[in-house]
């Protein structure tokens, strides 16, 4: 087992352990905890394919801001704060036999994939030339263009949902 | 030349449904009705017109002239790719005939209303939905596809069921409008595959391109087009089993069920087997469904016709048990037999249906023959023509519809079928039996009126009484257009039509003289029996029909009940739908409107709040549904690709 | 180093920037504006989707321009934004009084609705998954806010709540999708994936996956069984305006996609998922009609009947032919007039004195005839419409599908079309019935109708029948449509 293989296994089990106790937690704070784990064993994979920057994207946005957002907004309601909340419900049976079926399927076919993989290296100015596809014409400045009226929407919705009557 | 302004035929109807629909309310009600009868009497003169612009033409084609045959374009209805629908009118001897029918019996029966629906609130809609009824009809008897037909179909079809509900605060004529339009939904249901499976044979929907090509297809297709069609004309005509809605649709005002009813709308299936004769020739099957439902809806519907007690109901089985005489007819190939007693049919039902409703008029709504008596003295006019219309329904020589079942029966025979034709004979004897049994019972013996009632009776008004006596007048006449061959001087109404049916391929030999005579003879019979085995318990033997119904007390009762036909459907099919329909609706929309209520509260205000909805809500569930129609499509995947890979 | 600005030809997406700009354009004036005068807001909003329509009609030459991979302009998305730019036009007529009576805030609710149609448009013209997934959100979210919109009414509240959540949830499955497909392909350029689908002897299983979890997502969006739960509550929750322009638009959007993905992206695995959509479909209208058998409230009959017709245009979809393809664009397009429509007549029927039910249960409607004319006209036309009767738009565009299902070896399908349309008369006809042949309560007294959603009724009446009677101009827009996306 290579060192990368060990790393890797050390990742899955923050980002699937924390999936887990988000899902799991009685409480809705240590569900909040549990999410940055998750989120930081992503942040961990990223690192390990060398996408430095998308690593620490991913630690500042959601961590750094959604994550955070998350628990000041637990935190600043009291009641969400102590009340336990039962995770299972009545039709956990039934969720269950249909996650494993997706899984299942899931693991069935993905394991019959021949994986597209390119040998090619990463390039050393990896950040640069993101940059350059996000506003170049040829490659993703529509996209860009576009996702900046979503986050309008976004926020002319937020803003509408939280002022008051 | 004048044939192509066929298209003012329908235009007429339609204008009286404009001006009435949106100017009815700011007009004298006499000016209403005026509009609408004028519109349709207009629409007759057109007809007429037309017909005999036809009869001048050559009854071929020949050197270049199209004989009698004409398609008149209106305009292109749906141009997509190579699916193409002209919306033209087709204008040939048997859509003249019906047009000419239709619009006759109409006008008439409008004029009647005039005076019938006077005093009712709603006259205008009455009105316009009746006029609207007859564009519709015109639509369905002259489109020259079966896409214009099914756009006729469909709007009679809603109009009867608007006009059987008109009286919407009785609760039994709303679920007679429900029944009857339900059990046309099956109906339309087969006919609306049936094009459908059409145009996927032939590519086209036109009569002009589908019906000339229909020899080359393969018969297990025709077999199929033709049931479905079927399926649609027997619901429209009241087939069995499809036959349940039209008694109940007698909730309906009396001349809705005179007009569409019992004269037009209810023809419809014939009209449409008798268009499509060559798809159903095709497949012989097919042709002997029609013949054997057309005989047995026939002779059953006559037994059930002979207890009711209703003067309606009566009128309805023998409509039912009529329409299976033509039907028997067409599965015979006398299709032009068929359209003859369609139309005599169409005068004197028309004629008995008015007749009733004068009775009613008079008797303050009465139905039950039993509480009647002696109204030969008290109406005399309604008497007169009712009696006119007894002797031909009952097929009394002479009569109009002794020629037209003749026609039906010595076709039958002819075209080897004897078990229909006996059955056929049978039902002329039942015929006789119960349009006599009502005449006598109703307008003869004493008087069993109610006391309150008697006192009321009154002749109905000249408005009613004039279209009465012009249909008694066709009713009686309206045979000689198509005497028996047998004399010698041919069958105007067969010459007349028999180049709609030259291309069918069933020979019909016809018999010896004294064969046809001796058939003619034996129905003669049949109807002389019936006549007077109601005479002799209904006028010479008061009570013994009493005594009679005792000794047969369960056939009796299952005859009056129309077989537990309504049962049948209620229990094998109603029920368990309304279950699987609770099972699938009600029990979600139960649970999630109490839900919705109790969980709203907790919801308005912190979003934070709604987070716990997530849990004690319903969300879960729709989720766990997704979640599942995901696993499901790629199981799917997997499954394929298990057996591919 | 050198700068190079960007070459577009902003033309291609004209019509979206016109909506865009009109969105903030009534934000502002929004700002600037008083009280009393936020009316003028709806004409605001009603000019920039008027001028999108024109252009969108201008634009459309033949030429089927594209930008960069990203948004195309060809024949298929601008027939597809005149569908949703009739919604949104109907939509704005119908909300000039509604919006006034509920107290819904207009300046935000404008703004929205613009933004949801730019949404849409840009689905409908995204020829990337980029695209496709960045429009999708866009029009999610601002109907998610205008969902929820009525604050007044708590079951708005819930019905955003329960429309947000699944909707995510819907999201992640396409985007899931969306990273498989990425995963095989290489790209998310639809020419692309279809090259790269074109490529492989068989197909891979990574992309069929995907494209299965891609059905899944649009499903949601369009209410397919069994994504389509939510449909009657938030339908029923959101201000009736709302349900009458997400009802339509949003099915538009998500179908257009679904069929550039389908049709074109995946053209040549038709084989495989072909079954997938004709068993959607029936099931669809299957359990659309059954539930909607059963509803007195005509907001959620309607919800149920809106699955049901999900599920009829997908059969022209699942067809998989020209025919079939230009059906489900005539589908949607008439589909666009008969159901915003009948929801504005429910809008009217509110204002009813005595409309306990707020004008939404069958009793509201009872008399309507004798009361209001016009508006019954109206309603029986929809209905009749949305049933399928002769010779109405609806009817046509049913025949057109099923026809294309026939034509394309789905017998089957086919039946269960004319089976499910014969079902589905019953519940309209109640409508009709209730109009026609019941009387009102004494007591209700119609209000006068605000001229504007009198003037979009009319509008949509009119054009029901016109496009039943005289479909070809439409038909052919569609065919023409249905060929830029199907080549050839």
């Amino acid at each position: 087992m290579t060192v990368s293989q060990v790393v890797f296994i050390l990742l899955s089990i923050a980002a699937l352990g924390g999936a887990l106790g988000v899902v799991f937690a009685r409480n809705l704070f240590r569900a909040a905890l549990a999410l940055v784990l998750s989120f930081v064993g992503v942040a961990g994979f990223y690192v390990l394919l060398e996408a430095e920057f998308l690593a620490m994207v991913q630690i500042l946005v959601y961590v750094g801001a959604i994550a955070i957002l998350i628990i000041f907004a637990i935190m600043l309601s009291r009641r969400m704060m102590s009340s336990e909340t039962q995770p299972w419900n009545e039709q956990w049976v039934g969720a269950v036999v249909v996650a494993a079926a997706l899984f299942a399927a899931l693991v069935f076919i993905l394991s019959r994939v021949d994986w597209p993989a390119t040998e090619a290296q990463v390039p050393a100015d990896s950040i640069s030339q993101l940059g350059q596809a996000l506003v170049s014409p040829d490659f993703y400045v529509l996209p860009f263009e576009v996702a900046s009226v979503l986050l309008l929407v976004a926020l002319v919705g937020a803003v509408i949902i939280a002022r008051e009557q | 030349m004048l044939l192509d302004y066929v298209w003012l035929i329908p235009l007429f109807p339609l204008a009286g449904v404009l001006i009435n629909a949106f100017l009815g309310r700011w007009l004298p009600r006499r000016l209403v009705a005026a509009i609408a009868s004028l519109a349709i009497v207009a629409s007759f003169a057109m007809a007429a017109v037309l017909f005999f612009q036809m009869l001048g033409l050559p009854a071929e084609a020949e050197g270049g002239g199209a004989g009698r045959q004409r398609i008149v374009p209106i305009f292109s209805w749906i141009v997509s790719g190579d699916f193409v629908v002209e919306a033209n009118i087709l204008l040939d001897p048997l859509s003249i005939v019906m047009a000419l029918v239709v619009t006759g019996v109409s006008a008439l029966i409008h004029i009647y209303s005039a005076g019938y629906m006077a005093g009712e609130e709603y006259h205008n809609r009455y009105f316009t939905w009746l006029n609207l009824f007859v564009f519709m009809m015109l639509i369905l008897v002259l489109g020259d596809s079966f896409l214009t037909m099914y756009v006729g179909w469909e709007g009679v079809g809603l109009c009867s069921y608007l006009l059987i509900g008109y009286w919407f605060e009785r609760e039994s004529a709303a679920n007679a409008a429900k029944k009857a339009f339900l059990v046309n939904r099956v109906g339309d249901f087969g006919l609306a595959l049936g094009i459908m499976l059409i145009f996927a044979t032939f590519g086209s929907v036109a009569f002009g391109q589908v019906l000339p090509a229909a020899a080359s297809i393969p018969a297990g297709t025709a077999t199929a087009i033709a049931l479905l069609l079927f399926l649609g004309a027997a619901g429209k005509s009241a087939q069995i089993p499809l036959h349940v809605w039209l008694p109940d649709a007698m909730e309906g005002p009396t001349p809705v069920s005179a007009l569409i009813h019992a004269a037009t709308m209810v023809t419809a299936g014939v009209y449409m087997v008798a268009r499509t004769h060559a798809l159903f020739e095709v497949s012989l099957s097919a042709l002997n469904w029609v013949m054997w439902i057309g005989a047995l809806t026939a002779f059953l519907a006559a037994t059930v016709a002979l207890v009711q007690k209703d003067i309606k109901r009566v009128l309805a089985y023998s409509t039912i048990s009529q329409l299976g005489y033509m039907f028997l007819a067409l599965g015979a190939g006398a299709y032009a037999a068929a359209i003859f007693h369609l139309a005599t049919h169409a005068f004197f039902k028309g004629l008995l249906f008015l007749g009733a409703g004068s009775v009613m008029h008079a008797l303050s709504g009465e139905l039950d023959i039993f509480k009647m008596g002696e109204l030969r003295k008290k109406l005399p006019w309604t008497f007169r023509t009712f009696l006119i219309g007894v002797l031909a329904l009952s097929g009394v020589p002479f009569f109009s519809g002794f020629f037209s079942k003749e026609a039906i029966l010595s076709g039958a025979f002819e075209g080897g079928a004897i078990v229909p034709w006996l059955l056929g004979l049978v039902t002329a004897g039942l015929t006789a039996f119960y349009a006599f049994r009502v005449l006598f019972v109703a307008f003869y013996g004493k008087s069993r009126l109610d006391k309150k009632v008697e006192r009321h009776v009154h002749e109905s008004p000249w408005v009613m009484i004039v279209p009465m006596a012009l249909l008694a007048v066709l009713a009686f006449a309206g045979g000689y257009i198509g005497l028996p061959r047998v004399l010698g001087i041919g069958s105007a109404v067969e010459e007349f039509l028999a180049p709609v049916f030259a291309d069918s391929t069933l020979v019909h030999t016809a018999g010896e003289a004294t064969l046809e005579w001796l058939l003619i003879g034996l129905s003669v019979v049949a109807v002389a029996a019936g006549i007077l085995a109601a005479w002799w318990i209904y006028v010479r033997n008061w009570g013994l029909a009493g005594r009679l119904t005792q000794s047969a007390r369960r056939l009796y009762d299952l005859a009056f009940a129309g077989y537990h036909a309504d049962r049948a459907y209620m229990e094998a099919i109603v029920q368990p739908l309304r279950m699987l329909g609770e099972g699938l609706a009600g029990a979600v929309e139960q649970r999630s409107i109490d839900r919705a209520v109790n969980g709203v509260g907790e919801l308005v205000g912190l979003a934070g709040e709604g987070l716990r909805r997530l849990q004690t809500g319903l969300v879960r569930n729709y989720a766990l549904a997704m979640f599942l129609g995901v696993v499901a499509i790629l199981a799917y995947f997997v499954l394929r690709g298990v057996l591919s890979w | 180093m050198e700068i190079s600005l960007p070459t577009f030809d902003f033309l291609v997406v004209a019509p979206e920037i016109v909506v865009l700009i009109t969105a903030l354009l009534v934000m502002v004036v929004d700002m600037v504006i008083g009280r009393e005068q936020k009316g003028r807001l709806a004409w605001v909003a009603l000019v920039g989707v008027l001028a999108a329509g024109a252009l969108s009609y201008y634009l459309w030459d033949g030429s089927d321009p594209a930008l960069h991979d990203m948004l195309a302009a060809d024949g298929y998305a601008l027939f597809l934004n005149l569908a949703i730019l009739v919604a949104a036009a109907l939509a704005i007529l119908f909300s000039l009084e509604y919006t006034g009576r509920v107290g819904l805030a207009q300046g935000e609710y404008y703004t929205l609705l613009l933004l949801s149609t730019a949404g849409m448009m840009l689905m409908a013209a995204a020829i990337n998954l980029m695209t496709i997934f960045l429009a999708l959100e866009i029009l999610s979210i601002s109907l998610y806010v205008l969902v929820g919109l009525n604050r007044a009414e708590r079951r708005s509240a819930e019905a955003a709540l329960k429309y947000f959540v699944l909707g995510a949830f819907a999201s992640g499955f396409l985007l899931y999708g969306m990273a498989l497909i990425y995963g095989q392909a290489g790209t998310t350029s639809l020419a692309g994936i279809r090259a790269a689908v074109q490529a492989g002897g068989e197909p891979s299983a990574l992309l069929l996956v995907g494209l299965g979890l891609m059905i899944a997502g649009f499903g949601f969006k369009v209410a397919l069984v069994p994504f389509q739960m939510w449909t009657p509550d938030v339908y029923q929750g959101a201000p009736t305006s709302v349900t009458a322009f997400m009802s339509v638009g949003a099915k538009v959007a998500g179908f257009a996609a679904l069929g550039r993905v389908a049709l074109y992206a995946f053209g040549d695995l038709q084989g495989d998922w072909r079954w997938v959509l004709a068993v959607l479909s029936a099931l669809t209208m299957t359990v659309g009609n059954l539930a909607a058998l059963r509803q007195a409230n005509l907001k959620r009959m309607l919800a149920y009947s809106s699955i049901a017709h999900a599920g009829y245009a997908l059969a022209g979809l699942a067809a998989g032919n020209a025919q079939g393809t230009s059906g489900l664009l005539f589908y949607l397009f008439a589909y666009a007039f008969m159901n915003a429509g009948a929801f504005a007549i429910i809008i009217a029927a509110g204002r009813f004195e005595g409309a306990t039910g707020g004008g939404e249960t069958l009793d509201d409607f009872a008399g309507l005839a004798a009361r209001k004319p016009g508006l019954a006209v109206a309603m029986a036309l929809f209905m009749l419409s949305l049933a399928g009767v002769p010779p109405l738009a609806g009817f046509l565009a049913k025949l057109y599908v099923f026809g294309a299902a026939v034509r394309g070896g789905l017998i089957w399908l086919a039946v269960f079309g004319v089976v499910n349309s014969v079902i589905s008369a019953y519940y309209y006809l109640r409508v009709v019935v209730s109009m026609y042949m019941r009387e009102g309560r004494p007591a209700a007294v119609p209000a006068p109708v605000c001229a504007g959603l009198q003037v979009g009724v009319a509008l949509a009446a009119v054009a029901i029948v016109l496009l039943g009677l005289w479909p070809g101009p439409i038909v052919d827009l569609a065919r023409v449509a249905a060929l830029a996306l199907l080549g050839g």
